[in-house]
């Protein structure tokens, strides 16, 4: 069976600073990885070359099969099978959050009007925010905005979706919410890719944890193996100072 | 896909179908007929030559000639008044296939121009504020002088400002420096005779202090070695007016006029709503050029500024490259120097005529544009650059994303700029009156070359500019009231 996504030998340098260092990982359907590792090591530029907001230098990433870095590849077809949840939202604050959601379906030709918005109303019930319709994104909180985001993402029906530390810019009583919908979202078989500090999150949901250090991957394992045991030093440093607050 | 290049093509056909109408409404005089058509420039206001008559239409010594002539030759023309020394490049730039602009003969002149058989003999005199006390030229003495720039009248007063000591300072029409020495601001005018005299009768309260000088003839004028043809057909109608008595007729027409056949009612003269009565024609069409000018530069300038604009935020080097060069160019130079460089310059360079009202659109498209494209640029930097990852993450092409997301919210900081930019772009409409466009400040100038009522008449078209520029606010007022409740 081919993974639903693949990575072999990814490389990405901003001018002489090489921010990835050659990254390999082959995450399967319905799997969740959670990617956890100190802050500047290369995390969220690995997450942003699987839709390709940033261009690889070299390697090669295949979402499903189909080669991103080949030349003839339609991205915009790609980027429609993978969501992204952003660390600020995001959300667009000239359009109501029904519109939010709607925008991309319609405006891509997925749904007609009628089906995006019933589409739309129905995400908002499954992220708690049927009420919410009809409000500006402005009018709402961290952790709402936070869930319309995730609930915009789901509109264009992706089979992937990628998480950037979706909680860190929310209240910590905000937090649990987020993490509930994303639970959810897995127990219903979506392929995630997220980064998160939540320990507690990767402990419960993920099937593996990856550790990610000065643009390598250092570990990777269960979530028992990485937490319990960790053989490289970086993460057993790394987990010490997270684990022991 | 299909839905964007339905938009597109709209926008595109708008805009040609707009220029088209453009184009088509300033070169429908020709007529169907196989008679050769000539375009001829004169000048704004030079009376008793050239002037616009209470009808709007332009009368005098040499526009009666000119259309006598041309019945006599049979041959149609299009007449564009423009000020003189832009006129008079013109022809050199191939613009204007000839001028007749009480234009004096000069040895200099002669040197690119080829000139018909002169057809008035004028001399040139010097006036004075009856007020000033001044009778002799000897009296200018470190006195400034007022000239119009280009004429044969500032070459002589050059040529004896030595000898009298006095400085000089230089106006494009006569109306505005006879009101320069009439108010005190110059001591002494240089006028061709006639058109001085004319003046004088009309109720200019200036004094004539000499005998006609330097006597010279007028000329209607070719560029030279072209538009043979032309010239040979305005001699031998010159020759045939003058024999039957056609010519001695409108000379004496003009020079022989008695105040109220040409410069109005004294009585209307005296009050706003007598000057707006008497003129009413005049001032709607002025307003309505003006009106036209503006709602199209608009139009144009929004389109292209946004245009450009864009192609400053858009990930590509060239994009970026291109469009601060525009934005540099078209807003660092002068408007009037843009205006003279397309109207008077371009068409030198590439042999085709632009009429006055197309390269004023281009003028104002291209300065408001630049403007209108930096603070495009400016409002769509400002938007969060997580906006456009957001849209690209969901699958929306580059496009799309700018046009659905990034500029609806750059729009939004964009309004009181826009605003701003119309309300100068109705205002600079204006400066257009300078490549001969007779638009609401052109029309205040001819008429007032016509009736002398300075005053009354700049009060007038001040007004009128106010009321413009009040509805326009209320306008944009609204339009963002409803753009902002959206
Ligand atoms: N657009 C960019 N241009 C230049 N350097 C960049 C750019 N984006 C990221 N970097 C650099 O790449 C390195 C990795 O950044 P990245 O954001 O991927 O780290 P991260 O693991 O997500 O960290 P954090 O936990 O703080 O979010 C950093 O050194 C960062 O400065
Ligand atoms: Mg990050």
């Amino acid at each position: 069976m081919v993974a639903k996504v693949s990575v072999t030998d990814l490389h990405k340098s901003y001018g002489d600073n090489e921010v990835l260092k050659g990254i390999n990982l082959a995450v399967e359907a319905n799997e969740v990885v959670v990617m956890i590792g100190p802050s500047g090591s290369g995390k969220s530029t690995f997450l942003r070359t699987l839709n390709k907001l940033e261009e690889p230098t070299t390697g090669s990433i295949a979402i499903d099969g189909i080669d991103l870095t080949a030349k003839d590849t339609n991205l915009n077809k790609v980027r429609e099978n993978i969501g992204m949840v952003f660390q600020h939202f995001n959300l667009f604050p000239h359009l109501t959050v029904l519109e939010n959601i709607t925008l991309a379906p319609i405006e891509l030709g997925k749904l007609s009007k009628a089906e995006a918005q019933e589409l739309g109303l129905k995400l908002l019930d499954r992220v708690g925010l049927a009420d919410k319709a009809t409000a500006k994104p402005t009018q709402l909180s961290g952790g709402q905005k936070q869930r319309v985001a995730i609930a915009r993402a789901l509109a264009m029906q992706p089979s992937i979706m990628l998480f950037d530390e979706p909680t860190s810019a929310l209240d910590p009583e905000m937090v649990g919410e987020v993490l509930k919908v994303m639970r959810d979202l897995a127990e219903d078989g979506m392929t995630m890719i997220v980064v998160t500090h939540e320990m507690g999150f990767a402990k419960q949901v993920a099937d593996r944890v990856v550790f990610f250090a000065d643009g390598y991957i250092r570990e990777e394992g269960t979530p028992e193996q990485v937490f319990n045991n960790p053989q490289d030093p970086r993460a057993q440093d790394f987990l010490n100072k997270v684990l022991n607050v | 896909m299909m839905k964007k290049h339905t938009w597109l093509k709209a926008s595109w056909l708008m805009v040609t179908m707009l220029l088209g109408l453009i184009v088509f409404n300033t070169t429908t005089a020709h007529a169907d007929t196989k008679e050769p058509h000539y375009v001829i420039t004169t000048d704004t206001t030079f009376a008793p030559f050239e002037f616009q008559g209470q009808n709007g239409k332009y009368v005098g010594i040499d526009m009666d000639m000119l259309s006598a002539i041309a019945k006599k030759e049979h041959f149609t023309y299009k007449l564009v008044p423009i000020a003189f020394n832009s006129g008079a490049q013109g022809v050199l730039s191939g613009q204007f296939d000839a001028i007749i602009a009480g234009m004096t003969i000069t040895p200099e002149r002669q040197q690119v121009y080829d000139f018909g058989t002169p057809y008035y003999k004028t001399g040139i005199i010097a006036a004075v504020s009856p007020k000033s006390g001044i009778t002799d030229l000897n009296q200018l003495r470190g006195k400034t002088v007022a000239l119009k720039t280009g004429t044969g009248s500032a070459q002589y007063a050059v040529s004896i400002q030595k000898k009298y000591g006095f400085k000089v300072t230089y106006f494009n029409d006569s109306n505005t420096m006879y009101n320069a020495v009439a108010l005190g601001n110059a001591a002494a005018a240089f006028e061709d005779d006639p058109v001085m005299k004319y003046a004088i009768k009309n109720g200019v309260k200036l004094k004539i202090i000499t005998q006609p000088a330097n006597g010279g003839e007028y000329g209607f004028a070719v560029k030279k070695g072209q538009n043979k043809e032309l010239l040979a057909k305005f001699n031998a109608g010159y020759a045939a007016i003058k024999k039957d008595g056609t010519y001695d007729k409108i000379v004496a027409k003009y020079l022989g006029s008695n105040e109220a056949k040409f410069s109005g009612d004294a009585k209307e003269n005296n009050s706003i709503i007598g000057l707006l009565k008497q003129n009413k024609n005049q001032f709607i069409s002025g307003m309505i050029k003006t009106l036209q000018l503006t709602i199209f530069g608009i139009v144009f300038a929004t389109i292209f500024g946004v245009l450009i604009g864009v192609l400053a935020v858009v990930p590509n080097k060239f994009a970026h490259g291109f469009s601060s060069t525009v934005i540099y160019i078209f807003r660092g130079l002068p408007l009037l120097v843009l205006a003279f460089f397309i109207y008077i310059g371009l068409p030198s360079l590439t042999g085709t005529k632009i009429p006055a009202i197309a390269a004023g659109l281009i003028t104002l498209t291209l300065n408001e544009g630049a403007y209108i494209a930096a603070f495009v640029a400016g409002g769509l930097k400002h938007v969060d650059a997580g906006q456009m990852e957001a849209a690209r993450s969901l699958g929306l092409p580059y496009w799309k994303a700018m046009r659905k997301v990034i500029m609806p919210q750059g729009i939004k900081l964009m309004i009181p700029s826009f605003v701003n930019q119309f309300i100068i772009t109705l205002k600079d409409t204006s400066i257009l009156s300078a490549i001969g466009i007779i638009e609401l400040t052109q029309t205040g100038t001819v008429i007032i070359s016509r009736n002398m009522q300075g005053f009354r008449v700049w009060f007038i078209v001040a007004m009128m500019y106010l009321i413009i520029i009040t509805l326009l606010t209320f306008l944009a007022k609204w339009a963002d009231k409803k753009f902002a409740s959206k």
